[in-house]
């Protein structure tokens, strides 16, 4: 039953993609529906599996031989990452019910647009969903540059010019972390003679050059997960995708990152060597820089999605410092992780709700605003660590540190947490100053409410170990609630002191314009050669052709002489006897 | 090298059947030939009904050679010796013969019944039995007389048969073969002249035992050798050749380049090997003609528009690879394992040669009928239309070009391993780029086929079998290659 | 040469006119461009060697020279002027093909180094056979005419002439096998198979010549050799 599963949850999404693609080119444009029911249930089967239990599968027909396993890790990785497919696609359905009309009359481009995310949709799903149960290296691989592929798609669907921006600095980024990501598998895979996770782990363990391994890898994931430096596509994709596949984007395909680490690195082993724990230093600064930074650099965005997606770079930031922790103290990882998944499964279904939440302040339902906006807050103030899931959430990272005595990186991670109120109250008050009226889609709002009470009671429905997540004990909540005030408070007063100062806001994507101007300057030698080589390169073969017509002429004047032959082949033939008489004579009297 | 053409005494006695098969051989063709006049086929299997005791004929030559080892035939007319001799190679000669003639007898009907060629056509028939009889006489004689008569009255017959179709370009070109190919033999005659008269007989083995090194073997050879090169059209002595295929109907063409012009090449070869056992100086200079041969005949199918001469160039270099085995087999100091494996090339390489190139002229006579085209650019886009004829054309240059698995990869390859072993570089040099040009003029030709833009709207469908004779002899080529134990086995019997 | 010259004043008178007359009338007929006399010439060369050949003792080669070479070929030579047998087409009266004086100078130079070569091979055959002086005007007249023809042949552009030129070329080495062989069955036997093949030669070649004068015009008589021949 569960192996039915297991394959039914693979197969779901590829038949789904399938069946798009069949309709697409058989069924007349003009009736055709992108976002059917078959479309909707394509994370179904997938979610179902996650509640199925601990299942183990080996097949060794499957490329290299596959190796999948649904653990206690992944198991509610599968679950959370399921559930906000399903979520985000029920809101799809509602969000692009007006493009679907206008595909309906007749508009070729928008056929095309859509017919183009409906069929990459499942695929990105069907590469997540393997990404997350493989245990062996080529499928990890194969789902996860299925994933990032197909997902191109869903960040350029728009087509607009910052649309294309987006989805350029998505995919090149996205090529330079499979290229990483590639290098580090092929060579820890190669120096350990192993084709799974495990093997890649033990392998950067003992191996000599683990550590630089193990960089290469944590870079060429930290470009998914966001890390400080790979992190510009983030806010440059986000504004520009739309809400559901920026919620996807944003709460599960980022994850994958950091799934991904947390697959290769050999986190809380023991035996743990000295470069691999410096790389561990050196991961929980960037982490704790990325969730700082973002955070101040964020406040000032004007875009709702890309507050947000600082947001989520500011959190990725946080779950940086977490992993990295499994490397500085191994001993705390078997306590923390539990910890960290909770982390993620709330931060993506809160982050994932947030992105649904700027589409219904975009088109908002004809209800009471005092109904609508505390609504939207919900999800923020829950990020915030105030209440229900995210209070859980910010417990069980830190009873762990508290008991492993980290007293610092707890101060540090307040701290954080203040910026991260900070952004979300930015983004409720930028999506107050951009709401716009228009009455939103039932299956919008439906999938938005869904996800905010499944945000709130994560710790619920979660399938983690018994007894790893508990209730803060009331005289911890103080620490956990100040920083949501003193984000508000500190917004509010910014917002006063700035209000006579008019800011423009710095450019979303920050290092991205550094980088494209570094990589400008640097290209332009290059294309000053590149078109000395082009003329030079046409110069030849100008030459070279004037050449070939002059030697062609001169060979077919030379040919002619073959008439000359054709006419003297008998005066021809009385000199070859007389030189042959000669010859033989010659030789004979010597 | 006497021994090896089977010119000595002392074999057995033929048995009357291998007489019959003898006279059937020879006498078949010209016969049928006379009855085709009268009653022209208009249909392949009257052609194929007679040809069926022709090549029975051979055959049985073939096992009497088996089981007997080389025969001799005498005869004293009027106290004239003539001889006949049958040995592996003029076995294998032979069967060449007889098969690439049949094809081209089973190939004329149909082509005849298409080009509607006119009244001059029944004449085909019996030129094609003179030529093939007195091809059949060249192999088998063994005195100057005989080898004589036979040559000129082949070298009347193909003239004939080239001016067939009547245009005025084929008979200037004609004309010119004509007076060129009898003055070539006159030159001969007067080479003979010398052996007569100095001493005084005309058998072959009775002269490979008197001949002696001197002033008139020399002239004798140097006559013998000039009418022979301007008749087997040697570089530079080919120039004729070209136009004369340029406007010759298809099976005649196949039938002159793959074999009367080889006709003269074996008789060369037979006389200088009894007339110069040890000249330096003559093969060589043969085989430096050789090389330009080889170059200058890639280049002219090269450059070339029309289909046909190119074909009828590729003949000239084609001779040129022959020219160039000419100081391993006839130099001094060459040693007998290199002597051997330049034999086996040699013959391999004009057998390989005339499967291939009969079967060339085929296709392309199968291509310029059905376009009405007779340059590379009228069969632009042929590609589509006629694939088996393109097909028959590439397995033919397969072979000319020297490519594994065919006769012409396997005859190279002896002549290199011979050309290295006696460190002939010069030699190696021109088989080389003879490939290179050889693969140019090829490529250049397909490349034309494969244009689509080709305007032609019609195309003249060809007659059942045509294109499979010609597929028959190329793959025939490719068999030689693969089976070339067969042809070496008779070659390497020569003498035993 | 000098012995040659002996033998010509020591012996008969009649074999030297015989000789004197043969190179005579065919140089005249190889190098005349007046079509019909030369013509006229050929035949009167053709009698004079069927002389020599009953004068050689060679009745049957007599015989066969009186039929083939005067009663077959001299006609196809007539037919191919368009004297017998007249058709459509005008029948020829001269050459008028020129040649460069280079090409002339490149001919007779080779005609004369041909002339040499022969000369020197008959001669290594005679020294050695048994003396029979009676044959070397004769000889000396065959030498003469085989170079000078094949000469004339590498020469002449006109088709007409050159077939003339092949007929006394083929003359001239039959005079000379029979000089060096003698008058045995096998010389005959080469001989006559010989003026058989010049016979069908001639025949197929007047056959030609009319047919392309019919055809073309006189024009592509000479054309051998033109580079535009080869783009028809």
């Amino acid at each position: 039953m569960m192996s039915l599963l297991l394959v039914l949850s693979l197969l779901w999404p590829l038949g789904v993609a399938m069946l798009v693609a069949w309709q697409v080119y058989r069924a007349p444009a003009g009736r055709h529906d992108y976002f059917s029911w078959w479309w909707l249930s394509a994370a179904w089967p997938a979610l179902l599996l996650a509640y199925g239990g601990e299942v183990q599968w080996t097949i060794d027909v499957w490329m290299l031989g596959g190796e999948w396993e649904l653990n206690t890790l992944t198991r509610p990785w599968l679950a959370f990452t399921a559930l906000l497919w399903s979520l985000a696609a029920v809101h799809a359905r509602g969000y692009f019910a007006a493009e679907q009309s206008q595909a309906q009359s007749g508009d070729q481009a928008v056929q095309r647009r859509l017919a183009r995310l409906s069929l990459l949709w499942p695929l990105a799903l069907l590469g997540n969903v393997m990404l997350i149960i493989a245990q062996d290296i080529a499928s990890f691989y194969l789902g996860f540059a299925l994933m990032t592929f197909a997902a191109y798609a869903l960040v350029v669907h728009s087509g607009t010019d910052k649309a294309r921006l987006g989805a350029k600095a998505y995919i090149i980024l996205a090529i330079v972390g499979e290229g990483l990501i590639l290098g580090g598998f092929l060579w820890s895979a190669g120096e350990a003679d192993t084709l799974t996770l495990q093997g890649v782990r033990e392998s950067i363990l003992v191996a000599e050059h683990g550590a630089w391994m193990a960089a290469l890898l944590c870079l060429g994931f930290g470009v998914k997960a966001g890390v400080i430096g790979l992190h510009v596509w983030l806010p440059l994709a986000h504004p520009v995708a739309p809400a559901p596949a920026s919620a996807v984007l944003s709460g599960t395909m980022i994850k994958a990152g950091l799934l991904g680490w947390i697959s290769v690195l050999p986190l809380g082993e023991a035996g743990m060597s000295a470069p691999l724990t410096q790389l561990g230093q050196v991961m929980l600064v960037a982490g704790l820089a990325a969730a700082f930074l973002a955070a101040f650099y964020g406040v000032f965005q004007h875009h709702p999605k890309a507050v947000l997606a600082y947001s989520s770079i500011s959190q990725m930031g946080m779950l940086t410092a977490l992993v990295a922790m499994g490397l500085v103290a191994p001993d705390a990882w078997s306590i923390l992780w539990p910890g960290v998944v909770l982390f993620a499964a709330h931060h993506a279904l809160a982050k994932g709700t947030l992105f649904m939440g700027t589409s219904i302040s975009e088109h908002m339902p004809r209800w009471s605003l005092a109904l609508i906006w505390p609504l939207l807050a919900l999800p923020g103030i829950s990020l915030a660590g105030a209440i229900g899931a995210g209070m859980v959430t910010k417990w069980a990272v830190k009873s762990p540190l508290y008991e492993m005595e980290h007293d610092t990186l707890i101060k540090l991670l307040s701290w954080a947490a203040v910026g991260t109120a900070a952004l979300v109250s930015v983004a409720l008050w930028r999506q107050w100053q951009q709401r716009q009226p228009g009455g939103s889609n039932g299956w919008q709002w439906g999938a938005w409410l869904v996800g905010i009470s499944a945000a709130l009671i994560t710790p619920l429905w979660l399938p983690l170990p018994a007894e790893s997540i508990t209730m803060p004990p009331l005289k911890e909540w103080l620490g956990i609630l100040w920083p949501l005030s003193v984000g508000i408070a500190l917004v509010a007063t910014g917002r006063l002191l700035l209000r006579f100062i008019n800011t423009a806001a710095p450019p979303a994507g920050d290092l991205w314009w550094l980088y494209a101007g570094v990589i400008a300057a640097g290209l332009g030698p290059v294309k000053r050669i590149n078109r000395g080589c082009s003329e030079l390169k046409t110069a030849c073969v100008v030459s070279c052709r004037q050449a070939e017509r002059s030697l062609m002429d001169a060979l077919t004047r030379m040919l002619e002489a073959e008439n000359w032959m054709r006419h003297h082949v008998s005066g021809l033939m009385m000199a070859l006897a007389l030189l042959l008489a000669v010859l033989l004579i010659w030789e004979g009297q010597r | 090298m006497i021994w090896r053409f089977g010119l000595f005494d002392g074999t057995f006695e033929p048995l009357a059947s291998t007489h019959w098969a003898l006279v059937a051989a020879l006498g078949l063709p010209l016969l049928l030939g006379m009855l085709a006049a009268r009653l022209p086929p208009r249909q392949a299997w009257p052609v194929l009904l007679a040809s069926v005791p022709v090549l029975a004929s051979g055959l049985m030559l073939l096992s009497a050679y088996d089981q007997a080892g080389p025969l001799r035939w005498q005869w004293d007319i009027a106290g004239i010796q003539l001889s006949l001799r049958l040995n592996g190679l003029s076995v294998l000669m032979l069967l060449m013969t007889q098969v690439i003639g049949v094809a081209a007898a089973l190939y004329t009907p149909g082509y005849l019944r298409l080009s509607e060629p006119g009244p001059l056509s029944r004449w085909l028939w019996p030129l094609m039995g003179v030529v093939l009889s007195t091809l059949s006489l060249i192999w088998l004689a063994t005195d100057l007389l005989t080898l004589y008569a036979a040559l000129e009255l082949m070298g009347l017959a193909a003239v004939g048969m080239l001016m067939l179709s009547a245009k005025a370009s084929a008979l200037v070109a004609g004309m010119r073969y004509l007076l060129l190919a009898l003055v070539g033999s006159l030159t001969y005659l007067l080479g003979v002249a010398l052996i007569l008269g100095h001493w005084g007989r005309l058998d072959l083995p009775g002269l490979a035992e008197v001949v002696e090194p001197g002033p008139v073997a020399w002239f004798a050879a140097a006559l013998i050798g000039a009418g022979l090169a301007l008749k087997a059209a040697l570089f530079p002595l080919h120039a004729w050749l070209t136009p004369v295929h340029e406007s010759a109907w298809t099976p005649v063409s196949a039938l002159h380049a793959a074999l009367v012009v080889k006709a003269s090449l074996f008789i060369l070869l037979q006389l200088w090997s009894i007339l110069l056992p040890d000249a330096f100086y003559a093969p060589r200079v043969i085989a430096w003609l050789g090389m330009l041969a080889i170059v200058w005949g890639g280049l002219l199918a090269w450059r070339t528009d029309s289909l046909k001469t190119l074909v009828a160039s590729s003949t000239v270099a084609q001779l040129g690879y022959l020219m160039v085995v000419f100081p391993l087999l006839l130099g001094p100091d060459v040693a007998p394992l290199s002597r051997a494996l330049a034999w086996d090339g040699f013959w391999l390489q004009l057998i390989g040669h005339a499967f291939a190139k009969a079967a060339m002229f085929m296709a392309a006579g199968n291509l310029m009928l059905a376009t009405g085209e007779s340059t590379l650019k009228g069969v632009a886009g042929t590609s589509r239309r006629m694939p088996l004829s393109l097909l028959v054309l590439g397995v033919a240059a397969v072979t000319l070009m020297g490519l594994p698995p065919s006769a012409g990869f396997t005859a190279k390859w002896l002549l290199l391993d011979a050309m290295v072993r006696s460190q002939q570089w010069w030699a190696i040099a021109a088989l080389l780029i003879g490939s290179l040009l050889t693969a140019a003029y090829v490529f250049r030709l397909f490349r034309y086929s494969f244009y689509e833009s080709a305007p032609h709207h019609h195309y003249q469908p060809l007659a059942p079998g045509m294109d499979l004779i010609a597929l028959t002899l190329a793959l025939a080529a490719f068999a030689l290659g693969l089976l070339a134990h067969f042809p070496l086995t008779l070659l390497h019997g020569g003498g035993a | 040469m000098i012995a040659f010259f002996e033998a010509i004043a020591a012996f008969d008178v009649i074999e030297v006119l015989l000789a004197l007359g043969l190179t005579g009338s065919a140089l005249v007929c190889l190098f005349d461009r007046h079509l019909v006399r030369a013509c006229y010439f050929f035949v009167f060369f053709a009698a004079a060697m069927t002389l020599a050949w009953w004068l050689l003792g060679a009745p049957w080669l007599a015989a066969a020279e009186l039929g083939l070479g005067l009663g077959l070929t001299g006609p196809c030579f007539f037919y191919a002027l368009g004297h017998v047998l007249p058709s459509a087409s005008s029948s020829l009266e001269r050459d008028t093909f020129s040649e460069p004086g280079s090409r002339v100078a490149m001919r007779v130079l080779l005609a004369l180094a041909w002339f040499g070569m022969v000369g020197a091979a008959i001669r290594t055959v005679i020294a050695d056979m048994a003396y029979s002086p009676l044959e070397h005007p004769l000889l000396l007249a065959g030498v003469v005419i085989a170079a000078s023809a094949l000469g004339a042949f590498a020469l002449h552009r006109h088709l007409l002439r050159r077939l003339l030129a092949f007929n006394l070329l083929g003359s001239g080495v039959f005079m000379l096998l029979a000089g060096v062989a003698g008058t045995s069955a096998a010389a005959q036997a080469f001989i006559s198979v010989g003026l058989v093949v010049a016979w069908l030669g001639t025949m197929l070649g007047a056959l030609l010549i009319r047919r392309l004068l019919h055809l073309e015009g006189v024009e592509a008589l000479g054309r051998d050799g033109n580079p535009k021949e080869s783009a028809i």
